[in-house]
């Protein structure tokens, strides 16, 4: 019922912390030691020249006009000017976006998809073989390095067995001329999938090892909950307790947890990006930090500043739908 | 007497710890007739909750009924023979857990659990937990059921059950939330109820209201009850018959007047004594000396000697099975103590021992604080 207000509410609410995230983002972005101008016009420049630079990029102005400048350029969808690219932040960035969007999504799909059955059977056979398997397997999944799993993956998969490409990514939305080997959309499709295997898993692996880990605990738990012990003095059938009585319960910590796996998937965009020289998010990040491209710099932390703080409001919301003990607030 | 709807016999339910083996319930027996209310008193730990869901045989991992036998109805919930090569096998006529499940479970032997706070299932509705159960055990479908369940609702007194249906378990109050879970219970009809101190937490006015809500809808329905507490007080106002466990044994059993006005076993007497009533007047009540001992190494002899003010040396020595006291005409009383005379062991020769209860260790402190006052 209010459960739309609530979300509307929770939107308005993150507006302080946006503005919270361009005011850091900008200050820190201009503390980056070293001078773009100077990279763009090499070592020994000309005076008039540099100025007309600085005054091309708003540069010449002091910081405070600056910050709110660039402050309403933000709320107008105006991210300035890539000073390495020459285009417009926006443009860069919606460029490269979906593609780091497709790849994190598709990461979090497998990451659930295989984590949630993993931890139910792990919990509800507990001690038993299946458990210490999956525990084994998450526990590795916790503790190796996304880029490390994606070099083993290129090895193992492109280099030896050759099933999967090594590089680059097709996305599933391309033109099929613009796809070397693809006549038809569903070709499109077919190598969109067969690229983004590896790095799904890669980037992927981490977040299902967690989810298992919470999965099962969770699970664990809610099985040895009072309400289970009555549902089945009521004669629920075992496997209708495992899927719903004990289920329900337990994924809201579950929820927290892919929530809060979407800054660890970003930071790990960044680096699977890099090792499958993808063109996403990750890699325009790099590229501007390396030209000292301070207006691509904050334009790209914006973003995954603002994917973030998307991904806890969703987090908050679904977890408003799945537990009614979660009050709007508004009592 | 007729055939009982519940008969136990010589219940053994153990669970195998690290530390060793817990005798939890260590050969109980009693039954329970149609249409009463028995109870099963005793102190925390002394085997209640066990020796219930034991009926059900839903024990938890690592507990075990080990042996005995549990007749519902005619059906052999639980019952051992020796196969061929020796060993104790279930017998061919005791119920598979699918039957268990199907038949017993539910339909005709519900529960009422300790906790209203715990046992209802937060994300779900109160009404939509209550037509699960009703579905599942009555053969009704869901509008049916839905039905059925508010008016279960309106008859355990909850108010507009119509719109509470739709609400959540923390939207309700202890009280409310445990007359959802009687509700539950006797909206699937069962012949009997276990009801597992379903009002130790909550408090005395509630209790109250339950109690007697509970001894109308009992009548109404002519259900059976076997009423776990350790409260004297809630055994006087609904139990008919009464069974006192002790570490895992059954040490007395009686008619309720007969165990309050005719008390045959100690123990039962000092539980008396720890209670205030209205028919006695005491300057000070008299708590029970001591702790129950572990019923993973249980003391030898009567398990209540080291805590028991009429111990003698003979009760270290005999452990005591429960024995007919009553005279000819009297309802049944057994009780499972040797001071008695129909045990003959010599209970009267022999000398009394010091013990927790007789100016043992710990009973020192009471002593010396009675003196001073």
């Amino acid at each position: 019922m209010s459960l739309l207000r609530y979300t509307l509410r929770r939107f308005a609410q993150a507006i302080p912390v946006l503005i919270g995230i361009v005011t850091i983002t900008f200050f820190l972005a201009n503390q980056i030691p070293g001078d773009p101008v100077e990279i763009m016009l090499g070592p020994t420049p000309a005076q008039e020249q540099v100025e007309a630079i600085r005054a091309q990029y708003g540069l010449d102005r002091p910081i405070h006009v600056r910050y709110f400048t660039y402050l309403s350029g933000v709320a107008t969808g105006d991210l300035g000017l890539s000073i390495y690219y020459d285009r417009p932040v926006l443009e860069m960035i919606l460029l490269r976006l979906p593609v780091t969007l497709l790849l994190m999504l598709s990461a979090f799909a497998f990451a659930v998809v295989t984590a949630i059955p993993l931890g139910v059977i792990s919990a509800k056979r507990r001690n038993e073989p299946a458990d210490h398997v999956s525990r084994i397997v998450s526990l590795i999944g916790v503790s190796t390095p996304s880029f490390w799993i994606g070099l083993v993956l290129i090895i193992v998969f492109a280099f030896y067995l050759g099933w999967f490409p090594a590089r680059g990514l097709v996305l599933p939305w391309a033109d099929p001329a613009d796809v070397r080997g693809a006549a038809t959309r569903v070709e499109v499709l077919r190598q969109a999938v067969h690229h983004l295997f590896l790095p799904m898993i890669a980037l992927g692996t981490l977040q299902m090892a967690q989810i298992t880990r919470i999965e099962r605990s969770s699970m664990v738990d809610s099985l040895q909950g009072e309400y289970v012990k009555l549902a089945r003095a009521y004669g629920v059938p075992e496997s209708t307790i495992v899927r719903k009585h004990a289920f329900q319960v337990a994924q809201l910590p579950v929820i927290t947890i892919i929530g809060l796996g979407l800054s660890t998937a970003l930071g790990g965009a960044v680096l699977t990006e890099t090792v499958f020289e993808i063109q996403g998010m990750g890699r325009l990040i790099i590229t501007a930090i390396n030209n000292q491209d301070y207006q691509l710099i904050m334009g790209t932390t914006l973003v995954f500043g603002f994917v973030y703080v998307i991904g806890v409001i969703v987090t908050d919301i679904t977890y408003s739908y799945l537990d009614p003990r979660v009050t709007y607030g508004e009592d | 007497m007729s055939e009982p709807l519940l008969s136990v016999r010589d219940l053994k339910t153990q669970f195998f710890t690290e530390d060793g083996t817990v005798r939890a319930v260590d050969g109980i027996s009693f039954d329970v007739h149609e249409g009463e209310i028995v109870g099963l008193v005793g102190e925390s730990g002394a085997g209640k909750s066990v020796a219930t869901s034991s009926i059900l045989r839903l024990v938890d991992s690592p507990g075990e009924i080990v042996g005995g036998e549990i007749e519902f109805k005619g059906e052999t919930i639980f019952g051992l023979e020796e196969g061929d090569d020796g060993e104790l096998r279930p017998r061919d006529e005791m119920l598979t857990e699918e039957e268990m499940r199907q038949r017993i479970r539910g339909r005709e032997i519900a529960i009422i659990f300790q906790d209203p706070m715990e046992s209802l299932n937060p994300v779900f509705t109160v009404g939509g937990q209550l037509r699960e159960f009703i579905e599942i055990n009555r053969d009704l479908d869901a509008d049916e059921a839905k039905e059925e369940a508010i008016d279960m609702l309106r008859e355990v007194g909850i108010p507009a059950p119509e719109s509470r249906y739709d609400e959540y378990p923390h939207q309700f109050s202890g009280g409310m939330r445990q007359r959802v879970l009687i509700a539950m219970a006797l909206a699937c009809q069962p012949d009997l109820i276990i009801a597992d101190e379903p009002t130790t937490a909550l408090d005395v006015t509630v209790e109250g209201e339950i109690l007697e809500m509970v001894t109308e809808l009992q009548e109404k329905y002519d259900t059976s009850f076997i009423w776990v507490t350790h409260d004297m007080s809630v055994v006087a106002e609904i139990c008919d018959r009464v069974n006192v466990m002790y570490l895992g044994e059954i040490i007395e059993q009686a008619e309720v007047d007969d165990l309050f006005y005719d008390t045959k076993h100690p123990y039962t007497s000092a539980l008396l004594d720890s209670m205030p009533r209205p028919d006695r007047t005491v300057d000070e009540l008299r708590p029970i000396q001591g702790v129950m001992p572990e019923a993973i190494d249980p003391p030898a002899g009567c398990r209540f000697h080291s805590r028991c003010p009429e111990a003698r040396e003979v009760c270290r020595e005999v452990h005591p099975e429960p024995r007919e006291l009553s005279e000819d005409g009297e309802a049944p009383h057994t009780a499972a103590c040797v001071k008695h005379d129909a045990f003959d062991v010599g209970y009267d020769e022999s000398p009394p021992i010091e013990t927790q209860a007789t100016g043992g260790f710990s009973a020192g402190f009471t002593e010396t604080g009675g003196e001073a006052e």
